[in-house]
């Protein structure tokens, strides 16, 4: 690992440490792009689809632009710019057809947010509404209206992704282990079942937010609430087909992202506009309501799986086919697909498997990252479905997991062999089973039930997620040293909320060997002013620019020696130093201040040595791979986090009600770097993750419409939620390459925690839940054996679409 | 604000009549504004003025009188949680306050707003429909009383005509000391609107229901006897209801749950 050293050893490194951003966020001071105002600034209002498929016929936006204040408005058929990352497929403003609900047709940018929102109510569209496609299993049917049937003209990242033209399938991602009929052939029993789960919102409590200003010479500035600074300049001079050098990307405190801040989002719409006002800076804003459909959301998903187990209940061959709703637009949607794809079998070693994953297109919002990149969506299958092979089978579940559980020596869906050094999921769940004391009731707990009349049960789940990213993704940290001596870290992975920079400043104190407070992070990131950073998302954060921070410390630190080495008559190899100043080993009273060399060091006599000290780390990721195509071998996995939940549940039988009484979750973090850090990325993502478990879930009625577009009828817990009890435990096998043997665990915290859930329900009351949410309701349903509410697409406002079984691709 | 309005504040019950009766079509009453403000943001509403209650003499006034507990329109729902008078004689008051959203919320939510608007799902209905609670209603031509159980009368109607407000309510002395308990289904722990709630009430030897997200209005079912077992108590409060399906729940589990909640209600309130 990066700096082998042993727990004792270290000063800062697994120790609680203040955040820097916390007195700014408490008072009020750090400053948001939505509290930004610039001199000149308009605002924009966009003019939305209310259908999910239309054609456009006419706009006419003459009354609009005769209005007071308006200064731009601007139609799709103005704006010829694609947008995307790995799959080009989505206008600026939707040109000729609207494919979602809430999809913006037109916007307008005036002098205030009432004559932008007035004169953006003005404009006017005839739409010739056609039949939509909805649910992502109707897509796939032979007669289904094709939502992009320009498929086959858009550009894609052709190493990694297979879109099918004339369909809508946007990708297909395939993986083949060994000899899936053999193994299914030799098992002892078989069990087949489908899972699904919803779209839902990230709803951060910052909705997206930009500005931008068009100057003069094509030169553009933008202010944005995004994940990654850079992805955003290099996505938006793609699509404009400008130079680099001439967009600046400026990235505040940022109010929460979960991945849907990733990538680019509101900042070409104020470009446009921007553009056509002459340059004076826009400001669009989303409200809730736009947040939901506007922008984009987490793609459904349907899950099938077939597992064949041996008569001592070894998985033998298992087939896993995913159907991925991407909405109506899938840049991010393809890369959920193959990221789940490669891991879609959990943490299990399958020694013969079969992945079909598709992206498939419907006329709705589209998807795009969310915490966990598809791994909260499909280990709710997954997980769900080993409790109930388990239970076919006759096999303890948690015995089941554990008997199946990837350990030293296991290959994984890609061929990558699993090493001690890898991770131990096995302690992780058995840990986390310890914690709920799995298995019975405790005498308290028995107590308890008779006395609430409701059941107790108790759950396992486990979960692996590696970061989603491409093979050498890279980044750089740069560290500069104060007049003072103390040091300012200026890197462009982005903190907007995970506590990142906490953890980097406490591995740059660590390397360094200064006090924390001497480090100062630079909160606000800027692509003219920091060193690249690919995006802040797939939790490699840490790991990679953990790495680049050390190598930075250590380039600060050679550099400083040169020039002590030359103040003091000595050989570098001769000098030590503490967080004061630089010493000679053998005279440690003969030695040179940093702070006196910071800036470049001052001989008596006037002459001057060094210069500025700064110290530079680059780190790209190491040993990975593209994959096969055709298989999917190759070597995906910068780092595997492992993990597991207990939980403890009780349930009414009569109502389907329930409380959640205890969660565990148990993670190999290889090394807490800050374990308040890493409790607070437990908590969040385990309640995150109860939300989606519990009650969060788009509804659309008939024609494509959200029902729930806002927190009226799209809860999220609130504090109110939280479990009785809450337990947070690591278990620290360290990453060879990773900062002080660290590995991510910021979207892990999110994986699993629904099926955990949903095991417990069923082990107090034997519920079978395959659908998420689990509302009352459901559960009520289950208990009592009636059809299942599928009312995430409802033919009236409450009803059932569920699709025909039968349309599944054919091979 | 996305939509602009003219603000005025009556200082007495004349000056309001008379800007009810200038503004009978395009003017609303404001009052906590926790239902009139996102609505005229959503669009919903569109007035051209609006009217506070809120400077009216005593429209904060929570006394308790000889007659019984009195509210005024700007009595908040947080006033009654917070009253000594309320929670000590009409628990049953404060029992649906605390189900009512969010502490935040309640701090400018105000009972008279939350029964004027007739919202099926209103929280405090339920407990003036069983406390006997009476409706004080002003006007340019006087007053008039109504009790709560002809007020509500229909989805988003009531009683009052136009040129008219809720000036007062009045929970009757005769009801003091009334017992239950207020359960209310709901999709997260804090802050929801109900997917049902079932309210309980014994008041000397009579029982009541008040029902609220089951029906075009909040419904008060008086019928139940001493007499009658659980199942025979929930029979007839289902009897009483209509509830529909909607993206909160569907029909037959509002169902199943109020037949719950009568029964768990039953033994809790004894």
């Amino acid at each position: 690992m990066f700096d082998d050293k042993r727990p004792e050893e270290l000063a800062y490194v697994g120790r609680s440490s203040d955040r820097p951003d916390t007195m700014e966020k408490l008072t009020g001071e750090a400053t948001y792009v939505s509290d930004m105002r610039l001199p000149g600034m308009l605002h924009a209002q966009v003019k939305k689809s209310p259908h999910a498929r239309a054609r456009i016929v006419r706009i006419d936006t003459g009354k609009a632009a005769a209005m007071p204040g308006v200064r731009a408005i601007i139609t799709g058929d103005e704006v010829d710019v694609h947008i995307g990352l790995y799959i080009v497929d989505k206008y600026v403003l939707a040109k000729g057809e609207v494919r979602h609900y809430g999809e913006a047709v037109a916007a307008v940018a005036a002098d205030s947010l009432e004559e932008a929102r007035a004169a953006a109510d003005a404009i006017e569209v005839e739409y010739e509404v056609l039949p939509p496609v909805l649910h992502h299993m109707d897509a796939l049917k032979p007669d289904a209206p094709l939502v992009h049937p320009d498929l086959g003209s858009y550009g894609y990242v052709a190493a990694a992704f297979t879109p099918m033209p004339g369909t809508n399938i946007a990708n297909h991602t395939k993986l083949r282990k060994g000899d899936v009929d053999k193994g299914f052939a030799e098992a002892a029993y078989i069990v087949e079942r489908e899972y699904d789960c919803p779209s839902v919102q990230h709803v951060p409590m910052e909705t997206h937010v930009a500005i931008v200003q068009w100057g003069k010479g094509d030169r553009v500035s933008i202010w944005t609430s995004a994940q990654s600074p850079f992805t955003v300049r290099n996505l938006f001079c793609h699509a404009f087909g400008l130079a680099h050098a001439q967009v600046r990307v400026q990235i505040p405190y940022v109010g929460g992202g979960f991945g849907g801040k990733a990538g680019i989002g509101v900042e070409p719409l104020c470009a446009v506009l921007s553009r056509k006002a002459g340059g004076r800076p826009v400001k669009f804003q989303a409200t809730r309501e736009e947040e939901f459909s506007l922008l984009p959301c987490r793609s459904a998903l349907t899950y099938r799986i077939k597992t064949g187990v041996s008569a001592e209940g070894k998985i033998v061959a298992q087939q896993m086919t995913m159907y991925w709703d991407s909405g109506a637009y899938a840049d991010y949607a393809v890369n959920v697909t193959r990221a789940s794809g490669y891991s879609a079998s959990g943490p299990y070693e399958i020694p013969n498997a079969w992945v079909d994953a598709y992206t498939i297109y419907t006329n709705k919002p589209y998807g795009t990252a969310y915490r966990g990149f598809g791994h909260v969506e499909f280990h709710w299958a997954v997980e769900r479905h080993m409790e109930l092979v388990a239970q076919a089978i006759g096999m303890d579940p948690l015995l089941f997991r554990l008997k199946n559980a990837l350990r030293p020596g296991s290959k994984t869906l890609t061929g990558e062999t699993i090493q001690k050094n890898t991770g131990n999921v096995v302690a992780c769940i058995e840990d986390a089973a310890r914690r709920i004391h799995y298995g019975d009731l405790t005498p308290e707990e028995k107590e308890r039930q008779k006395q609430t009349g409701w059941k107790i049960g108790k759950g396992v789940a486990a979960l692996h997620k590696a970061p989603a990213m491409p093979p050498f993704t890279a980044t750089a940290v740069i560290l500069k040293m104060n007049e003072d001596g103390s040091v300012l870290v200026n890197l462009a992975l982005t903190d907007y909320g995970q506590g990142t920079y906490t953890s980097i400043r406490q591995i740059v104190a660590e390397r360094l060997g200064f006090p924390p407070k001497k480090i100062r992070v630079a909160f606000e990131n800027d692509t003219d002013r920091d060193p690249y950073d690919w995006q802040t998302v797939a939790s490699k954060g840490l790991v990679l620019s953990g790495n680049a921070a050390i190598l930075a410390a250590e380039d600060l630190l050679k550099n400083a020696y040169d020039v002590a080495a030359q103040a003091l008559h000595a050989n570098p190899r001769d000098l030590a130093h503490d967080g004061e100043r630089v010493f000679l080993r053998h005279h440690p009273d003969k030695g040179v201040s940093f702070s006196s060399m910071a800036v470049g060091l001052a001989l008596p006599n006037g002459n001057g040595i060094g210069g500025p000290l700064i110290g530079v780390g680059r780190y790209i990721a190491q040993g990975l791979s593209n994959l096969n195509k055709e298989t999917g071998e190759g070597t995906p996995a910068l780092d595997w986090t492992f993990g597991a939940h207990g939980m403890i549940v009780e349930v009414n039988e009569e109502s389907g009600e329930y409380r959640v009484l205890k969660v565990a979750s148990v993670y190999d973090v290889g090394r807490a770097i800050n374990p308040d850090m890493v409790r607070g990325q437990a908590i969040g993502g385990m309640m995150q993750g109860l939300g989606t478990a519990t009650c969060e879930g788009y509804i659309y009625d008939k024609d494509g419409r959200l029902l729930n577009p806002s927190f009226t009828d799209n809860k999220i817990p609130t504090a109110k939620d939280l479990p009785l009890e809450v337990e947070c435990a690591v278990v620290e096998t360290p990453q060879i390459d990773g900062p002080y043997g660290a590995r991510g665990v910021g979207e892990h915290s999110m994986i699993s925690v629904a099926p955990a859930l949903g095991n417990a329900i069923q082990k107090a009351t034997g519920a079978e839940l395959t659908h998420m949410p689990m509302r009352f309701e459901d559960v009520w349903r289950a208990l009592e054996n009636r059809e299942p509410i599928d009312n995430w697409i409802t033919k009236s406002p409450v009803g059932s679409c569920r699709s025909a079984p039968e349309a599944r691709p054919k091979e | 604000m996305l939509h602009p309005f003219r603000y005025l504040a009556p200082q007495s019950a004349q000056e309001l009549a008379a800007m009810l009766a200038d503004h009978a079509s395009d003017g609303k009453i404001l009052a906590g504004g926790t239902d009139l403000i996102p609505n005229i943001r959503n669009g919903v509403f569109k007035p051209s003025v609006v009217i506070d209650v809120k400077k009216l003499p005593d429209a904060s006034s929570l006394r308790l009188g000889a007659d019984g507990l009195s509210l005024g329109p700007a009595v908040t729902v947080n006033d009654i949680l917070r009253s000594k008078d309320a929670r000590e004689r009409y628990p049953v008051l404060c029992a649906c306050a605390h189900e009512l959203a969010s502490h935040q919320v309640r701090n400018r939510a105000t009972v008279a707003g939350n029964v004027v608007n007739a919202s099926p799902c209103s929280d405090m209905a339920p407990a003036l429909l069983c406390l006997d609670a009476v409706a004080v209603i002003g006007s340019g031509t006087g007053q008039r009383e109504l009790p709560f159980r002809e007020f509500f009368t229909g989805v988003k109607k009531t009683a009052l005509k136009p040129g008219e407000w809720l000036d007062r309510i009045v929970v009757p002395a005769s009801s003091a000391g009334a017992r239950g308990s207020y359960l209310k289904l709901k999709r997260i722990a804090g802050h929801d609107l109900g997917i049902v709630g079932v309210l309980f009430v014994r008041l000397g030897g009579s029982l009541r229901f008040g029902v609220s997200s089951a029906a075009p209005t909040p419904v008060l079912v008086d019928t139940v006897t001493a007499k009658d077992g659980p199942d025979q108590a929930a029979a007839t409060v289902l009897g009483s209801v209509s509830p529909i399906s909607d993206v909160r729940g569907t029909k037959e589990y509002r169902q199943h749950m109020i037949g719950v909640f009568v029964r768990r209600l039953l033994a809790e309130v004894k």
